[in-house]
């Protein structure tokens, strides 16, 4: 518990911070994104559904395709950014299978 | 006590009927087959212990290497998981070869050769049972993937221009369709293979599929399952899956065995029929 600290690491210390700091920014990124994946997909199932089931003029459907399709787009950009492939947003859970469908 | 003889326990790999692995022709001489075996690599010889009507087959191992603690760090590194669960194997498929065996599970440690007895005594008429169940009988594994589908396309790539948001939406349902009817048939495929494979068997089993780290991203798992099938039955087994493989063309369709009836002892705990 007490033991003291040897006083050679300290300057090696900062480096070491730096690097845990990108792989923590890289992996909360990930996170945030599969969060966000997951919830772009669903809404896309959502308007398919309420698509299918009818009631809805050409115009909002034109209008919730543009909105989905850029959100597409906009999530590939973010994936682009931080370096992150579709397949690192798709959690494994285990029994359950994947988050997301492998397609 | 100046010995220094390290303390040992006994791992239990098997339970065979008594007499069955223990009378060979020189009663002297250790089963053949199970006294040259490695079993863990202690040093020890894989020998058996008598309990009433069963024989459990056994090694020393040392209590420093096997005690609850150094099991779970053991068991909790792949490579060495590995080796252990190898080598586990190897002595139930040689105890297997000379009687019908139930396999125990992996990591069965007891204090001492007493305690063995009196746990194949506690359980002993399940055990008798299992026994019964797996006499004459082998375990094959079946399983059934389903290749995942392409990659969708890369869509929409910045030349196109602007794709409406009508046909964007079109993509998406085309994409959703194609992927819940390749399910649907391949969970279908899976129901036919396992109900031709099932009209063979005595028992089968469904167990967990395999998630992406064992079967790779490239398919998906959708029918694991193993059967109990009397010895014999193997070129039977094999044609049905030559005619299976031929109709199901959705999916990959995979045979391995003959395996020691893991899936069919319960270690000997539960004595009800494996199959429902």
């Amino acid at each position: 518990m007490s033991t003291p600290v040897p006083a050679t690491p300290a300057r090696a210390a900062p480096s070491r911070v730096d690097i845990d700091r990108d792989s923590v920014g890289r992996d909360l990124a990930a996170l945030v994104l599969t969060v966000v994946e997951l919830l772009r997909q669903l809404m896309e199932r959502q308007a398919i559904r309420r698509i299918d089931a009818g009631g809805l003029s050409d115009d909002q459907v034109e209008r919730i395709g543009t909105t989905l399709m850029l959100l597409d787009q906009r999530m590939t950009e973010l994936c682009d950014q931080h370096g992150l492939t579709p397949d690192d947003l798709n959690l494994d859970l285990g029994p359950l299978g994947t988050l997301l469908p492998r397609d | 006590m100046t010995r220094t003889e390290a303390p040992t326990l006994t791992y239990a790999f098997a339970v065979c009927r008594g007499g069955d692995v223990t009378a060979p022709a020189d009663p002297l001489a250790e089963p053949p087959g199970l006294g040259g075996l490695p079993g863990l690599g202690t040093g020890a010889p894989v020998r058996t212990v008598a309990a009433g009507p069963l024989t459990a087959v056994v090694q020393d191992v040392p209590a420093a290497g096997f005690d609850e603690e150094a099991l779970r760090s053991r068991l909790s590194d792949g490579a060495e998981l590995e080796r252990c669960a190898r080598a586990h194997h190897a002595v139930i498929t040689a105890a297997s070869a000379l009687a019908p065996a139930v396999p125990l599970p992996l990591a069965t440690v007891y204090l001492d050769d007493g305690r063995v007895r009196e746990a194949l005594g506690e359980r002993e008429a399940s055990l008798l049972a299992a026994l019964d169940r797996i006499a004459g009988r082998v375990e094959w594994g079946v399983k059934v993937y389903a290749p995942t589908g392409p990659r969708p396309a890369p869509e929409a790539s910045p030349g196109d221009g602007p794709v409406s948001g009508r046909a964007y939406l079109n993509r998406v349902r085309t994409r959703q369709y194609g992927r819940e009817q390749r399910h649907t048939l391949a969970l279908r495929a899976a129901e036919r293979v396992d109900t031709v494979v099932r009209g063979l068997a005595v028992a089968a089993r469904r167990l967990r599929p395999h998630g992406v780290e064992v079967t790779g991203r490239h398919r998906t798992h959708v029918l694991n399952a193993a059967y109990l099938l009397d010895l014999g039955r193997e070129r039977e087994l094999r044609a049905a899956l030559v005619s299976l493989r031929r109709d199901e063309t959705d999916v990959q369709i995979e045979l391995s065995g003959p395996w020691a009836p893991y899936s069919f002892a319960d270690g000997g705990i539960t004595d009800t029929a494996a199959a429902p």
